[in-house]
């Protein structure tokens, strides 16, 4: 699905360079589960947003469904972003001002979808998430699981084949973290791609393929 | 998808109403300060162009001169609208018009009019005054009928409520002694008409002295209309060459250097372009521009508002931008969206400033003077140009926000979280700085235009304005004018009385005068008084040599054997004295020629006897009671009431059949002034509401401003900071801003506010104290409101701030 060849990353800091990711090389086939690994600094981050397209690598090559994303044009990049890749944060990011309904119906506006079909995905994957009831809700309404519940509903809603999660669960409980990562597992099962980021042995084992990062490299693959 | 912006841009109000507050409400007044003035620049440019014929009708204005001198006047003389018309063929009509004031008698009801227009049978061909009732063509054609408007029928013919207007059809009006024949009701004088009235008449009911033709004795304001528009310049040219002809200088009875000359000007630039006051004073292009400049200026403070508080706003909108771009968000949407809230809030700003507008029109009237209906707001001109300034502001406030927050990086977000990316605080500052210069500029000049008013109400015009009573008096008071001014005189608390032509604040009447000595003979036009005994006297002028008229001049006016040995006595001021090479002492007993020779028996001090705005020019007084129109008495100071009580009594005995009115010299001396006391008011209240607007700016930055530095104020409060200084800390930086703003106001204030003083022959001079003063002042203001943010600050326990990080 993806693949990654001789990436660097690197940072000025006056005369010195930086190096935050090193020599990445990685290959990504549809409907694997990979979870990334690494203390804090090792480049997990960093490495998640190139995949996601949000930064772009100083030197290598990256495919993206047979397409080399870094001479894309800019509008090409956004368009395949847009219909193929959700995104899942450790703090959620729901917009405060929108309710659970419309935070998830956002995504769609952007892909120019028409109202009655939004209204039926939305619809579908409230009733997924079991989260109808709290359709009117705020974000600040909500408990931290419930938010990254509709944090991933939100990434879903686009149906993409690849998801990226930067610690999902870094800021919940370890009942709700759980539960967010049965649900990964279930979407693995159904054929979507996902990346995680992630601090913990634990969740990191729900993964088909563990990557250890550590100063920018690939330490080891299990 | 704008459904969805709407409702984040709804929200996020709601969530931060005290910018939302200061947004909206900046907005509405500054755009309701723009309605009203568009209101009043639409009613100005559209001056008199409701006439069909409005560009083929033109005023003609008279010019002439002898010796240097010139004189220009908007009257003209009988002959010039019939003389012209039969000489140029490309002139279709021409109508001679003149207002006066008089009684208006309809059975046992008596009003006292000042609107009664007179006017050749071809007004209602030329102008376009439509008819309700009756027949333009013909309403006119004789002497014996009257034209009303529906506002006079309704005054005079409450009746025609119920029978329509029609009913007042050839119903009787009496105007002094002449009944009239009602002939036609016409809709009343628009507001942006320069010929304003109640009645028109026919232009031979003024008197004797309209119905022979003559180029002098110029009263009449005389309007031409043209075939075709095109004809105006050659006709121009034509009258030009036609008044320099051998025989019409004479029958002019030009002699010498001595020349008549017109000008036309074409009926729709009268009001704004010319100098010359007809029937009403001409307003100027200058105040259109000067009230669009202050419109312009107040709607500037407030979108710099709105730019401000939203760029620093950024901070929390970062994250939801950062969020939407993830969720597939191209920057022009995210642009969009933020153009798109710019609109939504200037469009509720606009709806509040309707409602503004409508509320505060009549206090807009009161201003300016004029008397536009508070639904004038709602028609479709005004509506439209309130739509249109709504798009431009909210194009002009929302760029900078929405370019700033659609360049928002993802990465930055997810990285660090919601940090400010309030754009460039250079253009913040640069933003309060104009600010504050324009309200800073704005104080200053109306404390200059104030310092002159109050120069004006306190200067020494040389003779004592207070406790002075005018009576107007009309001709049939003359053959018992003696009586009448004895019986005044008699009555308790009148100390003395005069009588005159003109009141001395405003003197019109203009005359010639030639003096013949050694060097040879002199000609000078100037002001003239026909005046009564005790003029000097009664006002509290000055003698410098010589004394005032006393009964004995009267005998020199003899007026037997057909005035062959007709004298005068003359008073004159020391302007004409030092004019004619004379000194107060060495003038008296000297003889000047003005139509009747007389001797110089007192010279007066100079007294302003026109506007502040000229200095004063040769005068002289002569004894004239024949011309009187008004009585002049002093009155004591204390019972004023009383007095004029009495006064009234006497004369509703003696003078039964005109009503009792009357004036104070100072009140009258102030309406010289109501263009300056209109400006005044205008520039206090922009003055007041650039400074308000502006704060309101400063006082939610600066609340956002402490807001940001929370943790720096914690902190620095845990190290031993007292309040004081942290107070010192935030207010620092905002009253830098002030203090630039000041130095750039001080100096252009400065220069404008003397520019704008030359107009005054009589100005008063700019004091350095007050410009300190109200730089201050404003300074103070700016301190108030940040120093209200910085001590809530100061005061928050430092372990809460620095928790909340």
């Amino acid at each position: 699905m993806l693949s990654l060849q001789n990436i660097f990353k690197w940072v000025n800091t006056g005369s010195n360079r930086t190096f935050l990711l090193k020599d990445i090389n990685l290959d990504v086939q549809a409907g694997e589960f990979i979870s990334i690994m690494g203390p804090s600094g090792s480049g997990k981050s960093t490495l998640l947003n190139i995949i996601g397209m949000l930064d772009t690598p100083n030197e290598g090559t990256y495919t993206f469904m047979g397409e080399n994303v870094l001479t894309l044009k800019e509008k090409k990049r956004a368009e395949i972003f847009k219909t193929h890749i959700g995104y899942v944060f450790q703090a959620y990011h729901l917009i405060d001002e929108l309710t659970v309904y419309e935070n998830i119906e956002t995504p769609l506006i952007y892909q120019q979808i028409k109202t009655s079909e939004r209204k039926a995905m939305v619809a579908d994957i409230l009733d997924r998430f079991q989260i109808v009831g709290k359709k009117d809700l705020f974000p600040n309404q909500l408990s931290g699981g419930q938010q990254q519940l509709v944090g991933i509903a939100r990434a879903l809603i686009i149906r993409p084949k690849l998801i990226l999660a930067d610690e999902p669960t870094g800021n919940l409980n370890s009942k709700q973290g759980e539960e967010i990562m049965q649900l990964f597992l279930e979407l693995n099962k159904e054929g979507v791609t996902i990346i995680q980021v992630t601090h913990s042995e634990k969740n990191a084992a729900y993964g088909s393929r563990i990557i250890h990062l550590l100063d920018g490299r690939i330490e080891k693959t299990t | 998808m704008w459904k969805n912006y709407f409702k984040t841009a709804f929200r996020n109000l709601f969530k931060h109403k005290l910018y939302a507050t200061i947004n909206i409400f900046g907005l509405a007044i500054g755009l309701s300060a723009c309605l009203l003035i568009a209101v009043y620049i639409l009613n100005e440019l559209s001056y008199d162009t409701f006439n069909k014929n409005a560009d083929r009708i033109v005023r003609v204005t008279m010019e002439y001169g002898q010796d240097g001198t010139v004189n220009k006047v908007a009257t003209t003389g009988t002959k010039v609208g019939p003389q012209l018309a039969r000489t140029f063929p490309s002139i279709e009509n021409y109508v001679r018009t003149f207002i006066s004031h008089g009684i208006v008698k309809n059975g046992e009801n008596m009003f006292e009019e000042n609107r009664i227009l007179y006017a050749d049978s071809g007004f209602f061909q030329v102008f376009t005054f439509p008819f309700i009732a009756g027949d333009p063509a013909t309403a006119l054609d004789g002497p014996d009928k009257i034209v009303l408007t529906t506002s006079t029928a309704d005054k005079y013919f409450p009746e025609t409520k119920n029978l329509g207007y029609s009913a007042a059809l050839n119903k009787i009006i009496t105007i002094g002694d002449k009944d009239l024949k009602v002939s036609g009701i016409c809709a009343d004088a628009p507001q942006n008409s320069q010929i304003k009235f109640d009645f028109v008449t026919s232009f031979y009911n003024i008197g004797q002295q309209v119905k022979t033709e003559t180029w002098w004795t110029a009263n009449w304001v005389t309007y031409l209309l043209v075939h075709q528009a095109k004809d105006i310049e050659p006709l121009q040219k034509q009258i030009t060459a036609y008044m320099q002809q051998p025989d019409v200088k004479a029958d002019a009875k030009l002699e010498g250097n001595a020349y008549l000359q017109y000008h036309l000007e074409p009926l729709t630039s009268v009001h704004l372009h010319s100098s010359l006051a007809g029937f009403e004073p001409n307003s100027s292009i200058k105040y259109v521009y000067l009230f669009s400049l202050i419109a312009l200026l107040i709607l500037l403070i407030a979108a710099a508002n709105y730019t401000n508080l939203s760029t620093v706003q950024a901070s929390g909108r970062s994250a939801e931008i950062g969020m939407r771009k993830v969720m597939g968000a191209s920057k022009k949407q995210i642009f969009f969206q933020f153009m798109g809230e710019a609109f939504l809030i200037t469009a509720i700003a606009a709806i509040i400033a309707l409602v503004i507008s409508i509320f505060l029109l009549p206090y807009f009237n009161q201003v300016t003077g004029n008397e536009f209906p508070e639904t004038i707001v709602l028609h479709p001109i005004p509506l439209l140009l309130l739509f249109i300034i709504m798009l431009i502001v909210s194009m002009i406030a929302g760029i900078y926000p929405a370019l700033v927050l659609s360049g928002t990086k993802v990465l930055r977000v997810l990285k660090k979280g919601f940090t400010f990316t309030g754009g460039s605080s250079t253009l913040r500052k640069g933003l309060i700085i104009a600010q504050f210069s324009i309200s800073v500029f704005l104080i200053i000049y109306t404390v200059i235009i104030l310092q002159q008013m109050t120069y004006m109400q306190h200067k020494d015009v040389g003779y004592t304005k207070s406790q002075l009573l005018i009576l107007p008096i009309g001709k049939k008071m003359l053959p018992e004018f003696e009586n009448l001014e004895n019986a005044f005189a008699q009555t308790p608390g009148v100390e003395s009385i005069t009588a005159s032509y003109d009141t001395p604040e405003f003197v019109q009447w203009g005359d010639g005068i030639a003096v013949t000595d050694a060097q040879g003979k002199q000609n000078i036009t100037l002001n003239a008084m026909p005046v009564d005994l005790n003029f000097t006297h009664t006002l509290g002028m000055k003698i410098l040599a010589g004394r005032d008229f006393q009964q004995s001049d009267f005998a020199l006016q003899d007026t037997s054997n057909n005035y062959a040995n007709y004298h005068d006595a003359f008073i004159i001021n020391e302007t004409l004295a030092k004019k004619l090479g004379w000194t107060p002492e060495n003038a008296i007993g000297k003889t000047i020629d003005k139509g009747s020779t007389g001797k110089v028996v007192g010279v007066v001090k100079d007294f302003n006897f026109n506007s502040l705005h000229d200095p004063i020019g040769p005068m002289i007084l002569f004894l004239g009671r024949d011309y009187a129109r008004n009585f002049i008495l002093r009155i004591n100071t204390g019972q004023t009431k009383t007095t004029l009580a009495q006064l009234e009594k006497t004369w509703k005995q003696r003078v039964p059949y005109r009503p009792f009115s009357y004036q104070f010299l100072d009140e009258a001396y102030n309406k010289l002034y109501v263009k300056e006391q209109r400006m005044a008011t205008l520039f206090s209240i922009a003055a007041a509401l650039a400074i308000i607007l502006a704060c309101l700016g400063l006082f939610g930055l600066a609340a956002f401003s402490t807001l940001q530095r929370r943790k720096e104020i914690g902190i620095r409060r845990v190290l031993g900071a007292n309040i004081n200084q942290v107070v010192f800390l935030i207010s620092k930086n905002f009253v830098q801003l002030v203090l630039i703003a000041i130095l750039i106001a001080v100096p252009v204030a400065w220069i404008l506010g003397k520019n704008w003083l030359q107009d005054y022959a009589f100005r008063t001079t700019i004091s350095w104290p007050l410009f300190l003063l109200a730089s201050l002042g404003a300074l103070l203001i700016a301190l108030l409101t940040v120093g209200v943010q910085a001590i809530k600050a100061a005061f928050i326990n430092p372990v809460k701030n620095l928790r909340s990080e």
